[in-house]
């Protein structure tokens, strides 16, 4: 949401344009229309209200179409941050999840949530190999940050990483006369796999460009490429999902060692939990379910998209019902 | 397809379903209700646009409820009942104000300006329903020009000197360019003692040890001298105090008064007094408004 250039120079339709605004304005104007009845009576100017309130707060991506959740940087953050203060608990419990499990909790949150998203993201952390095998949520969670965030610029990155792999370097240029270098280094390619990570970072810089801000900080990707020589696509992912810096940019999730730590959030669930078990209407079995389910954060949004699921599907009937009346 | 799915809807059959999308935003009043937010946001560009639209929106929404149920009072509580909504007014309208002028930097100055003109045109608001009319109220004013100073970090015995010469009568009315000017002597006089603090740690060089007297006075001399600077047009002016001020040239001032006293270690000055006497040079230059 931030501005990189002065936003007192550009033209007015940039800096709405530029910091998501118009983005946010016609999806709260798009909502208002789906729901008119229901906010016409809650006010207009109130809902107006909430809705700018509850982008701010980072709670308008919980439950909305994959759409709405990938269209800016703020809503990305947001959806990450939701995902880790819902499931925070399975990270506590150290349970290990699947791609298939892990796809499962994020359709809770988003129902249409692809699952292409998770599978890179197991790619990563099982650096492309059994990819069946169960993940912890500080691995996954961190490389999923980088694979969501950052994931139109990774697709560059893999289309350049490609090229590199099959002797083509988009950023060279070709001198007829230099057979003796280009032997070596094909030798060193049967041997190691990867590319040099010097080159990859030099065909970064010049990608960056393209990608204004849209991409993780140079200094960072310079940091994760020096610590080898030769480096295969999904290290490098991993080494950016490893890098604390990108994800402090970021700006959704806490350090590596603070993952499982939320004294607050431990003091509200002991609360509701003393506060179930006190409560005389719940049964055993009832108290029991509740301490084993994750925590999940209330919301206005959720009834409102109950009920309009419950409108999408009671949709043909009650429009036969209205044609008759008519 | 927008059609249809609303038409499932079970509600009243003959409420807004058969309106269009544009007649029912004219009529719900939503064109006017943007465009003047937008305005707003454009003319302020702060750096946070959602958040400042969701403080908008809400402030109009707390306007637009409690001009509905404000009335209800007026029977049992009588004058006093109307004195404590006059006060709740004025509070917010207080607070709308500063959030206004927080949201730009006074070096940018057309939005800071324009941000000026806002709070002043709100804060006047409260003045023509009592008794001041024709600008803020001088109890107002003053009120808020210390808010102002506390909000940038101000410390109040730091900023009391300078709001003694800003403020008014409590029954005075404060025309706009006196308020514009005294909004802006405030945000500048912040940002200076900033600086006085970064100059002072600075010449202080390691953050645990005080720094020495005799190279705060160059330095504060130096400071002083800038600001002396009288005469000229107002281009020249500026060109030759920073000159003064320059690093090279305080640089100079500095080397020489150590040059002076190089065997043993001074007397120190600690940041309070170094602050104290840099935010009194400026105040000093601060005309005394009654």
């Amino acid at each position: 949401m931030n501005m990189t250039t002065d936003r007192f120079t550009v033209p007015a339709e940039e800096y709405l344009a530029e910091t998501s605004t118009l983005f946010y304005l016609t999806d709260a104007v798009t909502q208002l229309l789906e729901h008119r009845e229901e906010f016409i009576q809650f006010g207009i100017v109130r809902y107006f209200a909430e809705y700018f309130t509850s982008v701010k707060n980072g709670n308008h991506v919980l439950f909305r179409e994959f759409s709405y959740v990938k269209g800016t940087a703020h809503n990305r953050a947001s959806f990450v941050h939701i995902f880790w203060k819902c499931f925070r608990q399975i990270g506590k419990n150290r349970d290990l999840l699947t791609m298939m499990e892990y796809t499962s909790l994020l359709q809770l949150l988003c129902p249409d949530f692809p699952a292409e998203m998770v599978q890179n993201t197991a790619k990563i952390v099982l650096m492309e190999d059994a990819m069946d095998c169960p993940m912890s949520l500080s691995d996954f969670i961190y490389s999923f940050q980088i694979q969501f965030y950052y994931e139109e610029f990774l697709e560059s990155v893999l289309v350049i990483y490609e090229d590199l792999l099959e002797g083509k370097n988009p950023n060279a240029v070709i001198v007829p006369t230099s057979t003796s270098a280009e032997t070596i280094s094909s030798e060193e390619m049967d041997t190691q796999e990867g590319v040099d990570s010097s080159v990859l970072l030099e065909c970064l810089e010049g990608l960056c460009e393209r990608f204004k801000h849209k991409h993780p900080p140079l200094s960072a990707m310079k940091e994760a490429l020096e610590s080898s020589t030769r480096v295969s696509y999904y290290g490098f992912l991993m080494a950016l999902s490893k890098h604390e810096g990108i994800s402090l940019e970021i700006g959704a999730l806490p350090n590596r060692s603070d993952l499982l730590i939320d004294p607050e959030m431990d003091q509200e669930l002991e609360r509701l939990v003393a506060q179930v078990a006190i409560s005389p209407t719940s049964n055993s079995s009832g108290s029991a379910q509740g301490l084993k389910e994750p925590c999940r954060k209330p919301s206005p949004r959720k009834s409102l998209h109950q009920r309009k699921r419950i409108e999408m599907e009671s949709d043909g009937s009650t429009e036969e019902t209205d044609s008759s009346e008519n | 397809m927008a059609e249809k799915r609303r038409s499932g809807v079970t509600a009243d059959p003959k409420s807004a379903k058969a309106e269009s999308d544009e007649e029912f935003l004219s009529q719900a009043g939503v064109g006017a209700l943007l465009r003047a937010a937008l305005l707003k946001l454009v003319e302020a560009r702060p750096e946070d646009p959602i958040g400042f639209l969701a403080e908008h929106f809400t402030n109009e929404a707390s306007e637009t409820e409690s001009g509905g149920g404000g009335d209800g009072g007026d029977g049992d509580g009588g004058r006093d009942g109307e004195g404590k909504y006059q006060d709740a007014l004025e509070e917010q309208q207080l607070n709308k104000a500063l959030w206004h002028l927080s949201l730009a930097h006074h070096s940018q100055r057309s939005a800071f300006n324009n941000n000026i003109r806002v709070a002043y045109d709100l804060l006047s608001e409260c003045g023509a329903v009592r008794h001041a009319p024709g600008g803020v109220q001088g109890r107002l004013y003053t009120e808020m020009l210390r808010c102002v100073c506390g909000d940038s970090g101000l410390s109040e015995t730091t900023a009391a000197p300078l709001l003694h010469r800003l403020q008014c009568h409590d029954y005075e009315a404060v025309p706009f360019e006196l308020f514009r000017q005294a909004v802006m002597t405030c945000a500048a006089f912040s940002d200076y003692l900033h600086r006085a603090r970064c100059l002072y740690a600075a010449v202080a060089c390691s953050p645990d040890r005080h720094a020495e007297r005799e190279l705060c006075e160059t330095v504060l001399n130096a400071l002083r001298e800038a600001l002396d600077t009288s005469h000229g047009s107002d281009a020249t002016r500026y060109l030759e105090a920073s000159a003064k001020i320059s690093p090279a040239e305080l640089a100079r001032a500095m080397a020489k008064t150590q040059g002076a006293s190089r065997e043993q270690e001074g007397p120190s000055m600690d940041m309070r007094e170094f602050e104290d006497a840099a935010a009194a040079l400026f105040i000093a230059r601060v005309r005394v408004i009654n």
